[in-house]
């Protein structure tokens, strides 16, 4: 039998790095999809990876989660080397991908049954966790139904299920709130905020910076496969109204002006 | 825009209608959809080049057949079964091929204001556009061809073409509108996936039935068929013609009349539903609110569940063995497999040729399962990746995937053996066939877990034909025939002695090989396991690129 990940409480260590990235790079022929990027992220902390599509965030999530294997590079997760130890990091990080399919053809709860024993859990102890995780994220009554005609915002909660069904210290989500209607998005975001007060790490990618500025407590930015700042939120804001208005200003992005091209928009139908 | 409306049922254009017909626009639209199709890419170009070729080329050589079918006796039972056979065809190929024609989908113009009647007669008109209908109108002519003698028979030949070839469409329309709520949700999208399965089995019927006919008088085998079938449309309008040659007026106006009425009542039940279609909700929406209706599976484990190995052996066994029946691709890969192996060694000795050797085909097509397992998952492989942390974990997992392989393939082959030995009355060679099946299982097995980790692929999940994504083909040649070759050498050993105990003469020492072959399949399925295991494990984001591409 595999070794059953601790499931306790664990001593979460506050002010250490929960994960740290250095030199890492990413070329597709020509194009770099990330750019030597050195980085440190708090433990115990809710932290937000904020960019323009195309930014390289799923590229940098993909390595530092050992789904894709860098150029160069080394990421460690609470102090393991993700390629040298990779049973240590497993164990010790869930993750929500974006782009990659989930088993559609489990139900839902087949799902959670079958990522978690393979994750060498006892069976009686998924199906309990399941359970309670399903009536948390609102999919009890969805629980029987297969994984493929779930809607958008169910299949990321169900695959936030089965991230969090192991107890990860490090949680890392890619795009969680894309297509998620509010109900669910809501659902999503308390289940988050609970995780990361018991003192664990969420790591989440997004574009929408409300969202990124109503919840992380650290941010880096991201844009063409570099970071462009990174810290607590309140420094990477800095003198702007608002986290949008920081972010456009280091991306570089102009405000197009109202087209006067689309004179015949509106102004009743013809 | 002005074009003549056969049926004389363009509605008179409301003030915000586009005015004119609507048929050139329709095949002006069919027009462009093929050319842009086309455009899309050289290979769709060649591949529509070449069916466009083969299509002709057969057609001209069934025109030539039935030409010099003229005055043979049994030409009217033929080209009446063949037209009934056609029609068929076209009553299905929508069901099957449901994204071969976009304008077939008529939810798409749901959105523009079109009136039924002048909609479906440009739908109609459209849909003559294209190879299906050019092959058609070949066969009914080459029929019409075959049959026809006399002025007269000329005249209702043409009308038995026209007929013929319109029922065809209007049958395959009406069936696709009226199933395209089913087409279009998930349940149709499976069942179009096993279309593939559908060809590879309906292909050794056509060998069988095609053996018989080519026999001596053979073509007689058709009359009892003919003497139904020649009452229903639109075969009965290609009767049709046979009568009027004969004489017989009464009758072929009869066949005529009743296909016209078949045409006019598929036209009204396409209407119909067309009608039905853009003016109700969709079922999905209305789904929403009725939740656990699949509540037949409440215990995740299941009951096979419980039956299985614990740890992760049991888990992963398990998970294969319901993608085996769950999902659409697999199991149509499972499902060919399992025909096939069946089904070859009961043809071959139905055509008196076979030999019990045959039934090695079972094993071969189920060993050949284990190849590419990871590109079975498909992007889902992320899941099992991420448990994947030790040579340990790597080995469990492949050993669950080849365990649901035995379970199905060890009694299958057993089974495979014993039809084999009884259809050719060879039960003496029955333990050597065995002994043989389960070294060549063992063989399959280890090579297809190494390839598996070697040259993983992906398997486009949403066509039922490509079985490889573009691209990855090579890597897919190396992996299946690489495999093949390098499991028939590793079964050699248990083959070698096969033949050696028959050339040496050792005839009552054969039933060695079932003890020896079972041993050494499971002494090589184990090795070539422990082999993959840490192939795997190093090479984990490798596989799960190579599978994602699908």
């Amino acid at each position: 039998m595999d070794p059953v990940p601790e499931d306790t409480t664990r001593p979460r260590q506050e002010g250490v790095a929960a994960v740290r990235v250095s030199g890492l790079w990413k070329r597709y022929g020509e194009q770099i999809a990330v750019h030597g990027i050195d980085l440190e992220l708090p433990a115990g902390q809710f932290i937000g990876l904020v960019g323009p599509n195309g930014a390289g965030k799923t590229t940098t999530l993909s390595m530092i989660t050992g789904l894709l294997r860098p150029d160069s590079g080394t990421v460690e997760v609470a102090g393991h080397d993700v390629w040298r130890d990779p049973a240590e990091v497993k164990a010790r990080i869930g993750v929500l991908p974006e782009g990659l399919r989930l088993f559609e053809r489990l139900s839902g709860r087949e799902l959670l049954a079958y990522t978690g024993r393979l994750r060498g859990l006892p069976g009686a102890e998924v199906d309990k966790r399941a359970a309670q995780l399903l009536d948390v994220l609102d999919l009890a009554g969805a629980q029987n139904k297969l994984v493929i005609d779930y809607s958008t915002g169910m299949r990321k909660k169900i695959g936030l299920a089965a991230a969090l069904l192991h107890n990860p210290e490090v949680l890392f989500l890619d795009e969680p709130f894309e297509g998620v209607d509010p109900v669910s998005a809501q659902t999503i975001r308390g289940v988050l905020e609970r995780y990361t007060h018991s003192g664990a790490t969420v790591v989440f990618s997004s574009h929408v910076m409300e969202l990124v500025e109503s919840l992380c407590d650290w941010v880096a930015v991201m844009a063409t496969g570099r970071i462009r700042a990174h810290g607590p939120l309140a420094e990477v804001r800095g003198d702007a109204p608002s986290l949008q208005n920081a972010f456009l200003e280091l991306v570089g992005a102009q405000r197009h002006g109202a087209g006067h091209d689309l004179d015949w928009l509106g102004g009743g139908a013809r | 825009m002005t074009v003549t409306d056969p049926l004389g049922t363009t509605a008179p254009a409301p003030p915000a209608a586009p005015t004119g017909s609507l048929t050139p626009v329709f095949v002006t639209l069919k027009l462009s959809l093929l050319r842009n199709g086309l455009r899309q890419s050289a290979g769709r170009r060649a591949a529509y080049i070449t069916s466009i070729v083969f299509t002709l080329l057969f057609a001209a050589l069934q025109l030539l057949g039935l030409v010099l079918l003229r005055g043979h006796d049994h030409a009217a039972a033929l080209v009446t079964v063949g037209s009934a056979v056609l029609a068929l065809g076209w009553a299905v190929v929508p069901l099957f091929f449901p994204g071969g024609d976009e304008t077939l989908d008529p939810t798409r113009l749901v959105m523009l204001p079109l009136r039924p009647r002048p909609l479906i007669v440009a739908l109609l008109l459209s849909s003559l556009i294209g190879i299906g209908p050019l092959f058609t109108l070949t066969l009914a002519a080459g029929s019409a061809v075959a049959l026809a003698h006399g002025a007269a028979a000329v005249v209702a030949g043409v009308v038995a073409v026209a007929l013929n070839l319109l029922v065809c469409v209007a049958l395959a329309r009406a069936v696709a509108t009226a199933n395209i709520r089913l087409l279009t949700s998930r349940k149709g999208r499976d069942l179009a996936l096993l279309s593939g399965l559908f060809v590879a089995v309906g292909l050794q019927f056509v060998n069988v039935g095609w053996q018989q006919l080519s026999g001596k008088n053979g073509l007689s085998v058709l009359e009892p068929a003919a003497d139904v079938l020649r009452w229903v449309p639109p075969a009965a309008a290609v009767d049709a013609v046979q009568g009027v040659s004969e004489g017989a007026y009464a009758t072929a106006a009869a066949q005529f009349a009743l296909t016209a009425g078949a045409l006019a009542l598929l036209l009204w039940w396409w209407q119909r539903s067309l009608t039905h279609l853009m003016t109700a909700p969709d079922a999905s929406t209305l789904q929403a609110d009725a939740p656990g209706r699949e509540s037949g599976r409440r215990d995740a484990g299941g009951p096979l569940g419980r039956l299985l190995p614990a740890g992760r052996t049991g888990v992963v066994l398990h998970q294969t063995l319901r993608y085996a029946v769950r999902n659409p691709k697999t199991k149509a890969s499972w499902a060919t497999s399992l025909a096939i192996g069946l089904l070859l060694p009961v043809i071959t000795s139905l055509q008196g040729a076979g030999s019990v050797y045959t039934a090695l085909w079972a094993p071969g097509l189920l060993g050949m399962q284990m190849y590419n397992q990871f590109g079975q998952d498909s992007s889902a492989f992320w899941m099992v990746s991420q448990t994947i942390s030790s040579r340990r974990d790597a080995y469990l997992e492949l050993r669950g995937r080849a365990m649901a392989i035995g379970l199905v393939a060890l009694p299958y082959t057993t089974l495979a053996m014993i039809v084999a030995a009884a259809f050719m009355h060879r039960w003496d060679a029955a333990p050597e066939t065995l002994g043989m099946g389960l070294g060549l299982l063992g063989a399959l097995v280890a090579t297809g877990a190494l390839t598996s980790a070697q040259f993983p692929y992906s398997i486009p999940q949403d066509s039922g034909y490509k079985n490889v994504a573009p691209g990855q083909t090579g890597i897919a040649w190396i992996s299946i025939f690489g495999g093949m070759i390098a499991g028939a050498v590793l079964s050699a050993p248990v083959l070698g002695m096969t033949i050696w105990l028959h050339l040496s003469g050792g005839h009552e020492l054969l039933w060695l090989v079932l003890p020896v072959g079972a041993v050494y399949g499971v002494l090589i399925a184990e090795a070539g396991l422990r082999l993959a295991a840490p192939r795997t494990l190093a090479r984990l984001p490798e596989i799960l690129t190579a599978v994602s591409k699908g």
